[in-house]
């Protein structure tokens, strides 16, 4: 077991005053709410969080765990509590807390939650499990990441979560849930999924929850996706650009050939209809042009180039700038 | 602890169509639906159909997951109300504004 320094997860030093703990902790908790942070592991950390704050607020945790963290860490940084340790502050005895006590970790159990045979505590936002009587099972809320061809095509992906339940004794467990879902084609970014009857198992009679996927594309190497249009920027040469041409430009699905009209200009869009995200409104695929220069031109060509520059030697490309 | 896994191979047909009642957005989001309606009136979620009648109010997917925000960010930050409702305006154009950042910076990639 790991040992955990809830003083250094709250950036606070040991003798920190209570007024002190709580604002480090708000300014944090601020900071790595999983639905404000954007960062990797912000649902870890604000569980660290409200596991160290949990025991730093309270004085008489915080007593205990000081007396502990004297004992202190083997040397390989793991932890094991002083034989015949127990907890007086009385968390494991259904103590009422603002977290779910379900999230923290193997040496807050240890420390605090009296063995884990101690059962359940009333995190808020959980409902609290009596044996004699039926509960719907809970819903789950999972994302899932799809790359733009698999959105596109439509795939089979395999969905872990967990869900609790309670065993043959009525003590709530969790178990892994593994699922093989067919995603339909034309999925877009945000869209949620609901499947019906997948996520906890229900109590006594009730039924059992769902499982709600939301889903997100990952980025591609060559499209960007704007609601259910595709985007491309496809290069072109400025010969192809002056005199027009059609040209052969990747899609999802396959590949398309597109007319480019004479005399266009890098930047110009060109949409070719129904070759966006597939669905009952398919989305376009939108063509944005890019005019492409060799790194280095023939001898020959830059003669031609000055033959132009003096044909067309009236053009200002630079007109709207004013120079 | 936990169970050998099992898999089982699930059809998504169900895309965007589920809808709530009030009383089973309720349910699924563990509230009351005093708040559900509080959350109506400061226009933080909204039923699919503006009728007055809240019985008649049918919310989807989306409103659900926003309410269930909603739970988090006052039950773990303590915000009131007001402040929820300016907190997931702006959370909501900051993920809009990294979409769109995301894509932009993409798409310039391209040009190089």
């Amino acid at each position: 077991m790991e040992f955990k320094d809830y003083y250094a997860v709250l950036g606070v030093s040991e003798s920190a005053k209570p007024e002190e703990i709580k604002k480090a902790y708000r300014r944090l908790a601020r900071k790595y709410h999983p639905d404000v942070s954007k960062e990797e592991d912000a649902d870890a950390k604000f569980r660290e969080l409200g596991e160290a704050y949990e025991v730093l607020k309270d004085p008489e945790k915080r007593a205990e765990y000081d007396e502990l963290r004297k004992y202190g860490a083997k040397p390989d940084g793991s932890f094991e509590p002083p034989p015949g340790w127990h907890s007086g502050s009385g968390f494991a005895g259904g103590g009422y807390t603002d977290s779910d006590a379900r999230q923290f970790s193997d040496f807050f159990e240890e420390i605090f939650g009296g063995g884990r045979s101690g059962g359940f505590t009333a995190g808020s936002g959980q409902r609290g499990f009596q044996r004699d009587r039926s509960m719907r099972g809970e819903d789950v809320h999972a994302r899932l990441a799809l790359f733009l061809e698999e959105a596109f095509h439509g795939c089979e992906k395999q969905i872990s979560f967990t869900v609790h339940e309670p065993d043959p004794d009525g003590r709530i467990v969790s178990r892994q849930k593994t699922l093989k879902v067919k995603i339909p084609p034309g999925m877009r970014e945000g869209q949620h999924i609901r499947l019906k009857g997948q996520g906890g198992p229900g109590i006594g009679s009730a039924e059992p929850g769902d499982l709600f996927i939301e889903v997100e594309l990952a980025p591609h190497p060559h499209f960007t996706v704007e609601g259910r249009d595709i985007v491309i920027v496809v290069p072109i040469a400025p010969w192809e650009a002056a005199l027009g041409a059609t040209v052969t430009v990747p899609t999802v699905g396959a590949s398309a050939k597109v007319k480019v009209p004479k005399g266009s200009g890098g930047g110009r869009k060109l949409r070719l209809k129904g070759k966006g995200l597939p669905g009952k409104q398919p989305g376009d695929q939108i063509v944005v042009l890019q005019i492409a220069v060799p790194e280095k031109h023939s001898a020959e060509a830059e003669t031609l180039y000055e033959q132009l520059a003096e044909a067309e030697k009236d053009f200002n490309p630079r007109s709207k700038l004013a120079v | 602890m936990s169970n050998p896994d099992h898999t089982l191979t699930v059809v998504v047909s169900d895309e965007d169509g589920s809808t709530f009642t009030l009383r089973e957005i309720c349910e699924r989001g563990d509230c009351h639906a005093e708040f559900v309606i509080k959350l109506v009136d400061y226009g933080i979620i909204s039923p699919r159909q503006e009728v007055a009648e809240a019985r008649q109010w049918q919310f989807d997917v989306a409103a659900l997951s926003r309410l269930r925000k909603a739970l988090r960010l006052q039950r773990d930050l303590k915000i009131n109300l007001p402040g929820l409702a300016m907190s997931l305006e702006l959370l909501d154009e900051v993920e809009q504004m990294r979409r769109e950042l995301a894509r932009l910076n993409q798409q310039l990639r391209q040009l190089r």
